[in-house]
């Protein structure tokens, strides 16, 4: 399923590809990339902290992402390749960090700690996402995010996640059925409490 | 669990991206989703995501781009330096490499000679006490390369001390 060689390392993308022959100049001046993070960051940091369901893990993920970002070179096609480059450079990092001993792996993170510690706010979210997001595992979450909060297509998410396309569709289908159930239970839940 | 995949799918999901659903779509797709599981689940799943993530663009990350700036081009600067001395530090290794090939096909000639510098110490050490300047007529040639070699040594070895520290 996942695209790797015998070591476990990742195959080089195209977009990877595309930059690895650049890598001698800075993305963007010091301007440019204010604005481009004010833009990119919120959403970035969303996405790292529903998937690894801790905030200040999330921060640390998200200030190294940028910092790789800006020591490589930008991709081609402007900000949405940037976007998808920054969506794989923390991809990785997050694939990294559940890779170290100290942690479990990425399908046994322990799910409560999205509920406790998500740093993020909405009297919605939190009454009907987050409880379900608690009960996927992190690579459904990571799918979910990225399929439909983000709009990334089966191509884009396995450039991002270096996962097959063929079987992110069948992931996502699967992912999908079962957090469309847990939102249906917590919303009748919700409205049981009110 | 079956993976049955719905042929509206594709149409439902662009219209949810670009926020046409359910007012900017025709009345056979809202008839479609109304009795599709499938595309149900589609339409609940992807406004529950996108709620969310309308909720996270109102937060701003604690860090400023600012310093994050700074810090990736301290970075680069580092990497460029450390780019730099690569060259250096093979230089360095080879020189290391060198100085004890040197070293050892001294000592190993200077065994084959049958170490006869050795009896030439001992007998050099009461005579240096009495009369230093007389030494310089009686050495013979081995004695001449031991001491040279030494000093080489010597030398070689306090360059390779202070590269090896200053590339720690």
């Amino acid at each position: 399923m996942r695209k790797t060689d015998t070591t476990g390392e990742y195959a080089i993308s195209n977009l990877e590809a595309r930059v690895a022959s650049r890598t001698d100049e800075l993305p963007m001046d010091s301007d440019a990339f204010a604005g481009f993070y004010q833009r990119s960051a919120p959403a970035l940091r969303a996405y790292l902290v529903r998937v690894s369901g801790n905030a200040a893990l999330a921060d640390d993920l998200l200030q190294e992402s940028y910092l790789r970002f800006l020591s490589a070179s930008r991709p081609e096609g402007g900000e949405v390749n940037y976007r998808r480059y920054l969506y794989r450079i923390a991809t990785n990092l997050l694939r990294d960090y559940w890779r170290k001993p100290r942690a479990a792996c990425i399908e046994d993170v322990p799910e409560r700690l999205l509920m406790a510690r998500d740093g993020l706010s909405g009297i919605e979210s939190r009454a009907t996402l987050n409880p379900a997001l608690a009960q996927m595992r992190p690579r459904e979450r990571q799918l979910l995010w990225l399929a439909h909060a983000e709009g990334y297509s089966h191509r884009e998410i396995s450039e991002i996640t270096g996962l097959n396309a063929a079987g992110i569709r069948l992931l996502l289908f699967r992912a999908r059925r079962k957090i469309a159930r847990l939102l249906r239970e917590q919303t009748e839940a919700v409205r049981g409490n009110a | 669990m079956t993976f049955r995949t719905c042929s509206y799918e594709v149409e439902l999901t662009q219209a949810l991206k670009d926020g046409h659903w359910p007012q900017g779509c025709g009345t056979e797709l809202r008839a479609h989703v109304d009795g599709c599981g499938s595309c149900r689940d589609l339409v609940l799943v992807t406004q529950a995501f996108q709620g969310a993530r309308r909720e996270s663009e109102q937060l701003t990350p604690a860090s400023s781009p600012s310093l994050l700036w700074w810090r990736a081009q301290a970075r680069r600067r580092n990497a460029a330096t450390e780019r730099v001395s690569r060259p250096i530090t093979i230089a360095q290794t080879f020189a290391l490499f060198v100085y004890v090939l040197v070293a050892v096909v001294f000592a190993a000639s200077q065994y084959n000679h049958g170490l006869h510098w050795a009896s030439w110490w001992s007998e050099l050490a009461p005579r240096a006490v009495h009369f230093l300047p007389d030494i310089s007529g009686k050495v013979d040639l081995n004695s001449f390369l031991l001491i040279s070699g030494l000093g080489v040594v010597a030398l070689l070895s306090g360059l390779v001390v202070y590269l090896a520290s200053e590339n720690s």
